[in-house]
Protein backbone atom coordinates (compact mmCIF):
# COMPACT_ATOMS: atom_id res chain seq x y z
CA UNK A 1 0.00 0.00 0.00
CA UNK A 2 2.73 2.40 0.98
CA UNK A 3 4.53 1.59 -2.26
CA UNK A 4 1.38 2.29 -4.21
CA UNK A 5 0.98 5.66 -2.54
CA UNK A 6 4.58 6.54 -3.28
CA UNK A 7 4.17 5.47 -6.89
CA UNK A 8 0.97 7.47 -7.19
CA UNK A 9 2.42 10.60 -5.66
CA UNK A 10 5.50 10.19 -7.80
CA UNK A 11 3.43 10.05 -10.95
CA UNK A 12 1.50 13.14 -9.91
CA UNK A 13 4.80 14.82 -9.24
CA UNK A 14 6.08 13.77 -12.65
CA UNK A 15 2.99 15.25 -14.26
CA UNK A 16 3.70 18.48 -12.50
CA UNK A 17 7.25 18.87 -13.67
CA UNK A 18 7.05 17.29 -17.09
CA UNK A 19 7.08 19.97 -19.74
CA UNK A 20 3.37 19.74 -20.17
CA UNK A 21 2.07 19.19 -23.67
CA UNK A 22 -1.57 18.85 -24.57
CA UNK A 23 -3.93 17.22 -24.09
CA UNK A 24 -4.57 18.51 -20.60
CA UNK A 25 -4.77 16.12 -17.68
CA UNK A 26 -8.19 15.44 -16.24
CA UNK A 27 -8.74 15.69 -12.51
CA UNK A 28 -11.95 14.75 -10.74
CA UNK A 29 -14.05 17.86 -10.25
CA UNK A 30 -17.60 18.68 -9.32
CA UNK A 31 -18.89 15.57 -11.11
CA UNK A 32 -17.16 13.34 -8.52
CA UNK A 33 -18.49 12.57 -5.05
CA UNK A 34 -15.15 13.24 -3.33
CA UNK A 35 -14.82 16.73 -4.81
CA UNK A 36 -13.72 19.35 -2.36
CA UNK A 37 -13.97 22.85 -3.76
CA UNK A 38 -10.79 24.91 -3.64
CA UNK A 39 -8.86 22.24 -1.73
CA UNK A 40 -5.77 23.95 -0.39
CA UNK A 41 -3.19 21.79 -2.07
CA UNK A 42 -0.59 21.69 -4.79
CA UNK A 43 1.08 24.58 -6.55
CA UNK A 44 -1.88 26.88 -5.92
CA UNK A 45 -1.09 27.03 -2.20
CA UNK A 46 2.57 27.72 -2.92
CA UNK A 47 1.74 30.40 -5.46
CA UNK A 48 -0.68 32.10 -3.08
CA UNK A 49 2.02 32.32 -0.41
CA UNK A 50 4.66 33.79 -2.67
CA UNK A 51 5.23 37.44 -3.33
CA UNK A 52 4.78 38.03 -7.02
CA UNK A 53 7.49 39.79 -8.98
CA UNK A 54 5.84 42.23 -11.39
CA UNK A 55 8.81 42.50 -13.69
CA UNK A 56 9.06 38.79 -14.28
CA UNK A 57 5.28 38.69 -14.42
CA UNK A 58 5.31 41.13 -17.30
CA UNK A 59 7.59 38.83 -19.28
CA UNK A 60 5.54 35.77 -18.48
CA UNK A 61 2.37 37.64 -19.40
CA UNK A 62 3.56 38.15 -22.96
CA UNK A 63 2.07 34.85 -24.14
CA UNK A 64 -1.17 35.68 -22.30
CA UNK A 65 -1.39 39.08 -23.96
CA UNK A 66 -1.84 37.61 -27.43
CA UNK A 67 -5.41 36.67 -26.46
CA UNK A 68 -6.18 38.66 -23.31
CA UNK A 69 -4.46 41.71 -24.86
CA UNK A 70 -1.52 43.57 -23.32
CA UNK A 71 -4.05 45.71 -21.46
CA UNK A 72 -5.68 42.64 -19.87
CA UNK A 73 -9.00 43.72 -21.39
CA UNK A 74 -9.76 40.43 -23.14
CA UNK A 75 -12.32 40.67 -25.93
CA UNK A 76 -15.74 42.32 -25.74
CA UNK A 77 -17.16 39.34 -27.66
CA UNK A 78 -16.46 37.26 -24.56
CA UNK A 79 -14.03 34.82 -26.19
CA UNK A 80 -11.39 35.84 -23.67
CA UNK A 81 -12.28 37.35 -20.30
CA UNK A 82 -11.03 40.65 -18.98
CA UNK A 83 -8.26 39.95 -16.47
CA UNK A 84 -7.51 43.50 -15.36
CA UNK A 85 -9.14 44.17 -12.00
CA UNK A 86 -9.50 40.51 -11.06
CA UNK A 87 -8.35 39.34 -7.60
CA UNK A 88 -4.91 37.71 -7.57
CA UNK A 89 -6.35 34.82 -5.58
CA UNK A 90 -8.89 34.13 -8.31
CA UNK A 91 -6.32 34.45 -11.09
CA UNK A 92 -3.99 32.00 -9.36
CA UNK A 93 -6.75 29.52 -8.57
CA UNK A 94 -8.07 29.51 -12.14
CA UNK A 95 -4.61 29.16 -13.68
CA UNK A 96 -3.75 26.35 -11.29
CA UNK A 97 -7.09 24.62 -11.90
CA UNK A 98 -6.59 24.75 -15.66
CA UNK A 99 -3.04 23.43 -15.28
CA UNK A 100 -4.25 20.62 -13.04
CA UNK A 101 -7.02 19.57 -15.42
CA UNK A 102 -9.78 20.67 -13.08
CA UNK A 103 -11.14 23.37 -15.36
CA UNK A 104 -11.34 22.26 -18.97
CA UNK A 105 -10.08 24.85 -21.37
CA UNK A 106 -8.20 23.31 -24.27
CA UNK A 107 -7.52 26.69 -25.86
CA UNK A 108 -5.92 28.14 -22.75
CA UNK A 109 -4.30 25.00 -21.38
CA UNK A 110 -1.03 25.16 -23.38
CA UNK A 111 -0.58 28.79 -22.40
CA UNK A 112 -1.19 28.11 -18.74
CA UNK A 113 1.21 25.19 -19.05
CA UNK A 114 4.02 27.46 -20.26
CA UNK A 115 4.26 29.05 -16.81
CA UNK A 116 7.16 27.32 -15.14
CA UNK A 117 6.31 27.13 -11.46
CA UNK A 118 4.22 28.52 -8.57
CA UNK A 119 6.47 31.57 -8.42
CA UNK A 120 5.62 32.41 -12.01
CA UNK A 121 1.90 32.03 -11.31
CA UNK A 122 2.32 34.55 -8.51
CA UNK A 123 4.37 36.82 -10.79
CA UNK A 124 1.76 36.90 -13.55
CA UNK A 125 -1.02 37.52 -11.04
CA UNK A 126 0.98 40.38 -9.50
CA UNK A 127 1.53 41.90 -12.93
CA UNK A 128 -2.15 41.70 -13.85
CA UNK A 129 -3.03 43.24 -10.49
CA UNK A 130 -1.03 46.31 -11.51
CA UNK A 131 -2.97 46.88 -14.74
CA UNK A 132 -5.53 49.65 -14.80
CA UNK A 133 -9.14 48.62 -15.39
CA UNK A 134 -10.36 49.36 -18.91
CA UNK A 135 -13.16 51.90 -19.12
CA UNK A 136 -15.05 49.93 -21.80
CA UNK A 137 -16.07 46.29 -21.97
CA UNK A 138 -18.66 44.08 -23.63
CA UNK A 139 -22.22 44.83 -22.53
CA UNK A 140 -25.68 43.50 -23.38
CA UNK A 141 -26.54 45.26 -26.60
CA UNK A 142 -30.15 44.35 -27.31
CA UNK A 143 -32.80 47.03 -27.76
CA UNK A 144 -34.32 45.87 -24.46
CA UNK A 145 -31.09 46.47 -22.53
CA UNK A 146 -32.57 48.68 -19.84
CA UNK A 147 -35.33 46.15 -19.20
CA UNK A 148 -32.85 43.27 -19.00
CA UNK A 149 -30.57 45.21 -16.66
CA UNK A 150 -33.50 46.06 -14.38
CA UNK A 151 -34.67 42.44 -14.36
CA UNK A 152 -31.13 41.29 -13.72
CA UNK A 153 -30.69 43.73 -10.85
CA UNK A 154 -33.65 42.19 -9.01
CA UNK A 155 -32.33 38.69 -9.44
CA UNK A 156 -28.76 39.69 -8.63
CA UNK A 157 -29.73 41.37 -5.38
CA UNK A 158 -31.73 38.35 -4.27
CA UNK A 159 -29.04 35.72 -4.52
CA UNK A 160 -25.76 36.85 -6.09
CA UNK A 161 -25.00 39.98 -4.10
CA UNK A 162 -24.32 38.08 -0.91
CA UNK A 163 -21.11 36.58 -2.31
CA UNK A 164 -20.21 38.78 -5.26
CA UNK A 165 -20.91 42.09 -3.52
CA UNK A 166 -22.98 45.15 -4.23
CA UNK A 167 -20.72 46.34 -7.03
CA UNK A 168 -19.71 42.90 -8.25
CA UNK A 169 -16.41 43.23 -6.41
CA UNK A 170 -16.26 39.60 -5.27
CA UNK A 171 -14.13 38.61 -2.29
CA UNK A 172 -10.39 38.20 -2.49
CA UNK A 173 -9.98 36.03 0.62
CA UNK A 174 -12.82 33.70 -0.32
CA UNK A 175 -11.76 33.33 -3.99
CA UNK A 176 -15.04 34.85 -5.20
CA UNK A 177 -14.30 36.58 -8.50
CA UNK A 178 -14.82 40.18 -9.43
CA UNK A 179 -17.61 40.21 -12.00
CA UNK A 180 -18.01 43.95 -12.53
CA UNK A 181 -16.27 45.04 -15.68
CA UNK A 182 -16.41 41.56 -17.14
CA UNK A 183 -17.77 41.05 -20.66
CA UNK A 184 -21.45 40.24 -20.84
CA UNK A 185 -20.95 37.28 -23.17
CA UNK A 186 -18.21 35.78 -21.01
CA UNK A 187 -20.35 36.06 -17.88
CA UNK A 188 -23.27 34.40 -19.62
CA UNK A 189 -21.09 31.59 -20.97
CA UNK A 190 -19.47 30.87 -17.61
CA UNK A 191 -22.73 30.97 -15.66
CA UNK A 192 -24.30 28.62 -18.17
CA UNK A 193 -21.33 26.26 -17.91
CA UNK A 194 -21.42 26.35 -14.12
CA UNK A 195 -25.16 25.68 -14.08
CA UNK A 196 -24.83 22.78 -16.53
CA UNK A 197 -21.89 21.15 -14.75
CA UNK A 198 -19.33 21.90 -17.46
CA UNK A 199 -17.14 24.13 -15.35
CA UNK A 200 -15.80 21.35 -13.20
CA UNK A 201 -13.89 23.49 -10.71
CA UNK A 202 -17.04 25.34 -9.69
CA UNK A 203 -18.07 26.06 -6.13
CA UNK A 204 -20.91 23.67 -5.17
CA UNK A 205 -22.63 26.51 -3.27
CA UNK A 206 -22.69 28.49 -6.49
CA UNK A 207 -23.98 25.51 -8.45
CA UNK A 208 -26.79 25.02 -5.94
CA UNK A 209 -27.83 28.66 -6.26
CA UNK A 210 -27.65 28.80 -10.04
CA UNK A 211 -29.22 25.42 -10.89
CA UNK A 212 -32.87 26.61 -11.03
CA UNK A 213 -32.20 29.61 -13.25
CA UNK A 214 -33.52 29.67 -16.82
CA UNK A 215 -31.47 30.82 -19.81
CA UNK A 216 -33.52 34.02 -19.91
CA UNK A 217 -32.76 34.76 -16.28
CA UNK A 218 -29.06 34.21 -16.85
CA UNK A 219 -29.18 36.67 -19.74
CA UNK A 220 -30.73 39.29 -17.47
CA UNK A 221 -28.28 38.67 -14.63
CA UNK A 222 -25.31 38.84 -17.02
CA UNK A 223 -26.69 42.06 -18.50
CA UNK A 224 -26.86 43.60 -15.04
CA UNK A 225 -23.44 42.34 -13.97
CA UNK A 226 -21.86 43.73 -17.11
CA UNK A 227 -23.42 47.10 -16.34
CA UNK A 228 -21.63 47.33 -12.99
CA UNK A 229 -18.53 49.43 -12.60
CA UNK A 230 -15.55 48.08 -10.80
CA UNK A 231 -14.38 49.98 -7.79
CA UNK A 232 -10.68 50.26 -8.50
CA UNK A 233 -8.04 52.01 -10.52
CA UNK A 234 -9.76 52.70 -13.81
CA UNK A 235 -7.66 53.51 -16.86
CA UNK A 236 -7.75 57.11 -17.85
CA UNK A 237 -9.81 57.55 -20.98
CA UNK A 238 -7.63 57.15 -24.06
CA UNK A 239 -4.92 55.49 -21.97
CA UNK A 240 -6.74 52.18 -22.33
CA UNK A 241 -4.50 51.16 -25.22
CA UNK A 242 -1.03 52.49 -24.54
CA UNK A 243 0.36 53.41 -27.94
CA UNK A 244 4.09 53.18 -28.32
CA UNK A 245 5.35 56.43 -29.73
CA UNK A 246 8.68 56.14 -31.39
CA UNK B 1 -13.95 53.20 -71.58
CA UNK B 2 -10.21 53.47 -71.55
CA UNK B 3 -10.46 55.24 -68.25
CA UNK B 4 -12.64 52.50 -66.91
CA UNK B 5 -10.18 49.84 -68.07
CA UNK B 6 -7.31 51.68 -66.45
CA UNK B 7 -9.36 52.02 -63.31
CA UNK B 8 -10.24 48.33 -63.31
CA UNK B 9 -6.61 47.35 -63.84
CA UNK B 10 -5.58 49.68 -61.06
CA UNK B 11 -8.23 48.27 -58.79
CA UNK B 12 -6.99 44.76 -59.48
CA UNK B 13 -3.41 45.76 -58.69
CA UNK B 14 -4.47 47.53 -55.53
CA UNK B 15 -6.79 44.74 -54.45
CA UNK B 16 -4.09 42.09 -54.21
CA UNK B 17 -1.87 43.75 -51.61
CA UNK B 18 -4.97 44.88 -49.72
CA UNK B 19 -6.06 41.25 -49.52
CA UNK B 20 -2.66 40.13 -48.27
CA UNK B 21 -2.48 42.92 -45.72
CA UNK B 22 -5.92 41.97 -44.60
CA UNK B 23 -4.71 38.42 -43.93
CA UNK B 24 -1.74 39.69 -41.95
CA UNK B 25 -3.99 41.87 -39.83
CA UNK B 26 -6.48 39.10 -39.29
CA UNK B 27 -3.72 36.67 -38.34
CA UNK B 28 -2.89 38.84 -35.31
CA UNK B 29 -6.35 40.19 -34.59
CA UNK B 30 -7.98 36.78 -34.48
CA UNK B 31 -5.21 35.46 -32.19
CA UNK B 32 -3.72 32.93 -34.66
CA UNK B 33 -0.29 34.31 -33.73
CA UNK B 34 -0.77 33.27 -30.10
CA UNK B 35 -0.36 29.57 -30.90
CA UNK B 36 1.31 29.55 -34.30
CA UNK B 37 3.88 32.29 -33.70
CA UNK B 38 4.03 35.84 -35.06
CA UNK B 39 5.19 34.70 -38.52
CA UNK B 40 3.66 31.24 -38.56
CA UNK B 41 7.06 29.69 -37.99
CA UNK B 42 7.36 29.17 -34.25
CA UNK B 43 4.39 27.36 -32.76
CA UNK B 44 3.73 27.52 -29.03
CA UNK B 45 3.82 23.74 -28.74
CA UNK B 46 6.02 21.23 -30.54
CA UNK B 47 2.92 19.39 -31.76
CA UNK B 48 1.33 22.49 -33.32
CA UNK B 49 1.95 23.01 -37.04
CA UNK B 50 4.22 25.55 -38.68
CA UNK B 51 2.01 27.46 -41.08
CA UNK B 52 4.36 29.69 -43.05
CA UNK B 53 4.38 28.69 -46.72
CA UNK B 54 1.51 26.23 -46.39
CA UNK B 55 -0.67 25.70 -49.46
CA UNK B 56 -3.50 28.21 -49.32
CA UNK B 57 -6.17 25.74 -50.41
CA UNK B 58 -5.06 23.20 -47.82
CA UNK B 59 -4.90 25.73 -44.98
CA UNK B 60 -8.31 27.08 -45.90
CA UNK B 61 -9.87 23.62 -45.93
CA UNK B 62 -8.35 22.66 -42.56
CA UNK B 63 -9.61 25.85 -40.94
CA UNK B 64 -13.09 25.26 -42.31
CA UNK B 65 -13.08 21.62 -41.22
CA UNK B 66 -11.91 22.46 -37.70
CA UNK B 67 -14.56 25.15 -37.44
CA UNK B 68 -17.36 22.85 -38.62
CA UNK B 69 -16.16 19.91 -36.53
CA UNK B 70 -15.56 17.76 -39.63
CA UNK B 71 -11.95 17.57 -38.47
CA UNK B 72 -11.84 16.53 -34.87
CA UNK B 73 -8.41 15.10 -34.25
CA UNK B 74 -5.05 16.22 -32.94
CA UNK B 75 -5.15 19.65 -31.38
CA UNK B 76 -8.45 20.74 -32.88
CA UNK B 77 -10.02 21.21 -29.44
CA UNK B 78 -7.53 23.98 -28.70
CA UNK B 79 -8.28 25.71 -31.99
CA UNK B 80 -12.03 25.28 -31.90
CA UNK B 81 -12.26 27.81 -29.09
CA UNK B 82 -11.28 30.62 -31.45
CA UNK B 83 -12.74 29.54 -34.78
CA UNK B 84 -16.01 31.39 -34.22
CA UNK B 85 -13.92 34.55 -34.58
CA UNK B 86 -13.49 34.08 -38.35
CA UNK B 87 -15.90 33.73 -41.26
CA UNK B 88 -15.24 32.00 -44.60
CA UNK B 89 -13.96 35.13 -46.25
CA UNK B 90 -11.55 35.81 -43.40
CA UNK B 91 -10.37 32.20 -43.44
CA UNK B 92 -9.57 32.59 -47.12
CA UNK B 93 -7.60 35.79 -46.50
CA UNK B 94 -5.61 34.19 -43.69
CA UNK B 95 -4.87 31.10 -45.80
CA UNK B 96 -3.68 33.32 -48.63
CA UNK B 97 -1.45 35.29 -46.24
CA UNK B 98 0.07 32.11 -44.81
CA UNK B 99 0.86 30.72 -48.24
CA UNK B 100 2.95 33.80 -49.00
CA UNK B 101 5.02 33.68 -45.82
CA UNK B 102 8.57 32.35 -46.09
CA UNK B 103 8.92 29.09 -44.17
Amino acid sequence: MKKLIIAASLSIFALGIAHAAPPAPKKEGIEGKDYKWNAQEGEKVEALQKKGDKKNGQEAYEVCGACHLPSGAGRPDGTFPQLAGQHTTVLIKQMADIRAGLRDNPTMYPFAATLTDPQELADVAAYIEGLCIPVEHGKYEGADASLQVAKGKDLYEKQCLECHGKNGEGNKEKFYPVIAGQHYKYLLRQMTEIRDGHRRNANPDMVKVIKPYTNEQLVAISAYQASLTMPGSMCKPKAAAPAKKK
Amino acid sequence: MKKLMAFAALAAVVAVPAFAADGAKLYTEKTCNACHGPEGKKPLMPNYPKLAGQNAAYAEQQMKDIKSGARNNGQTAAMKGVMHLVNDEEIKAIADYLSKLKP
